[in-house]
């Protein structure tokens, strides 16, 4: 039985799964950081070691992600949208939408049965319909991003952004903080910007459950909380919901090995009959 | 001059409050600009705009109760309990403008939040406009977060841009992912003349992307706090494929409109014999914001 290597080389964090028959042998998780080949062969490096494995031990090894290019170490490549797919399929195969919540932009994805693309929507030319613009305001708050879900939860009323933009909202939240407003009611009107600017992107390809997050944003429990309302349908959330995209890629690497390999069986086969033929 | 001159000499006054920088003027009937001040808005000074006023009226010589009219506009002009008279900022910049350059027929203002492209007809009449106010990128918003990150003043960026000789392409629109892009090329060892020459251009296209979306025509002319940065002028200039006209003093234009239009309202209500409408005027704090 082989073992597949998925790489996500994310803008925030670099993401690296090893499957053997679908199952999780061994992940990691290190931040991107501005020399992302580097991130990359560390990423692997540490990778095999945690699974006890060396690189001759791999099948394929298939990357995503926004820096994708840079794990050249990879048989192939496939977008983060591909990835994201296959992998919930693999967690949720009852999913047919994924709200893809990333560090610097945002995807809907419409997936069929088998894990395919059928359709999809991101969002990745402004900061407030990303995790970035919950950077931006936990940065304001002087809290962590590991805190914003279960204080975001206490808020009793969530303030009103009057801007959709990070960079206004950013202005208008340290207004609210002056008039003494609780960081909670802050946090939760960030949640419902959000989740406004996802509603937005549903409208252009539809729901239909069941209906998955991934990316970081899915670890946030309060944005999880509003989208749930907002959307009135409970959602499906991975364990790790940042390591769906790479998981996806291990998987499809190991659909295209073993889909080389039938085709390897299937062209000896046509080999062997043609010269069958002439025989 | 006799005591009759004296007391039919009429003043009129235009307030800008806009998000960055508050704006007063004072104009006499001959449209002669008797004065001038211009002072940050910031959030601590915002209800001052009483105080900006006082220093016009002290650099006027003249006192209150001798302004005939007063017109505020911009952002905040709603709540100024010492205006006669809102009007609409697009309306005062296309006044403002045309005084300057008669045969302006588009007119480009970037403030400090928002950027508009103003379409005039022949008379100097607004006749179409396209407004970003939702937006930080394409804004003076856009400049300051990135001289701040920089650590440049930002009235030193428009200089230091003309340096450049190979300007970097900054591809993000938004102005967080363009920070973040300014980074990027900072650590390759990119010079930070072609980075602000970037920034620069990057503003220009957005700003040239709103003025397509009126049918340009020239005269075309520049104002609002961004034109004062010469590397930006010169960057949509550039964009555009022709020269822009940029006034001297490129901030005014909203107050000195709101004083003329101030001024025309006057004239306009004797002219039909009918008294001028004017509010209660208390020069107070203005309640900026609710």
């Amino acid at each position: 039985m082989a073992y597949y290597l998925g790489i996500d080389i994310g803008s925030s964090t670099s993401k690296g799964i090893i499957t053997r028959d679908g199952k999780t042998v061994a992940e990691h998780l290190l931040i991107s950081g501005i020399n992302y080949r580097e991130t990359a062969e560390k990423l692997r490096r540490e990778l095999l070691d945690k699974a006890g494995l060396s690189p001759e031990d791999i099948a394929c090894t298939v990357a995503t992600g926004h820096g994708a290019g840079n794990a050249a170490y990879a048989d192939q490549q496939v977008t983060d949208t591909r990835g994201c797919a296959r992998g919930i399929n693999s967690i949720f195969p009852e999913a047919r939408t994924i709200i893809d919540i990333q560090a610097q932009s945002s995807q809907i994805i419409r997936v069929n049965e088998r894990g395919q693309v059928t359709n999809f929507v991101a969002s990745e030319k402004c900061a407030a319909g990303s995790g970035r613009f919950l950077e931006v305001i936990a940065n304001v708050l002087q809290i962590d991003l590991s805190e914003i879900g279960a204080l975001s939860l206490k808020s009793k009323s969530p303030i009103s952004f009057t801007t959709s933009c990070a960079v206004f909202g950013e202005s208008e939240a340290i207004s609210r903080v002056a008039e003494g407003i609780p960081k909670e009611d802050i946090l939760a009107g960030v949640h419902r910007a959000l989740a406004d600017k996802i509603d937005a992107l549903i409208g252009r390809v539809g729901l239909e459950e069941k209906c998955a997050v991934s990316g970081g944003g899915g670890m946030d429990t309060g944005l999880i909380k509003t989208l749930e309302e907002n959307l009135r349908t409970k959602l499906l959330v991975p364990p790790r919901p940042r390591m769906v995209t790479a998981r996806g890629a291990a998987i499809l690497a190991q659909d295209i090995n073993e889909r080389g390999a039938a085709a390897e069986n299937k062209q000896e086969r046509i080999s062997r009959g043609s010269l069958g033929g002439e025989l | 001059m006799t005591e009759k001159t004296m007391t039919d000499r009429r003043y009129f006054a235009g307030l800008d409050l806009g998000s960055t920088m508050t704006k007063v003027i004072i104009v006499n009937d001959n449209e002669k600009v008797l004065a001038r001040v211009e002072s940050h808005t910031g959030a601590e000074h915002r209800r001052l705009a009483n105080k900006v006023m006082e220093e016009a009226l002290q650099q006027a010589k003249i006192p209150f109760d001798a302004v005939t009219y007063i017109v505020a506009t911009g952002y905040g002009r709603i709540n100024v309990p010492f205006a006669d008279r809102q009007i609409t900022e697009l309306t005062c910049h296309a006044r403002g403008v045309a005084s300057f350059f008669p045969k302006v027929r588009t007119a480009l203002d970037i403030g400090g939040q928002d950027a508009k492209g103003l379409k005039l007809d022949a008379g100097g009449k607004l006749v179409n406009f396209v407004m970003n106010d939702r937006c930080a990128a394409g804004t003076g918003r856009f400049l300051e977060v990135i001289a701040k990150m920089l650590g440049i003043p930002l009235e030193d960026l428009g200089s230091l841009s003309l340096k450049s000789k190979n300007k970097v392409n900054i591809s993000s629109t938004c102005t967080i992912f363009a920070q973040q892009e300014v980074n990027g090329r900072l650590s390759e060892g990119a010079p930070i003349e072609d980075i602000v020459a970037g920034i620069h251009d990057a503003i220009a296209r957005r700003a040239v992307a709103i003025l397509k979306r009126l049918k340009i025509e020239p005269e075309i002319v520049f104002t609002g706090g961004v034109a004062k940065n010469i590397g930006v002028v010169k960057a949509v200039g550039e964009n555009l494929g022709r020269e822009v006209l940029v006034p001297a003093d490129p901030l005014i234009s909203g107050a000195l409109g709101a004083g003329l239009l101030g001024k025309e309202i006057a004239a306009k209500a004797r002219a039909e014999g009918k008294s001028l409408p004017k509010a209660e005027r208390r020069l107070a704090e203005a309640t900026f914001f609710t």
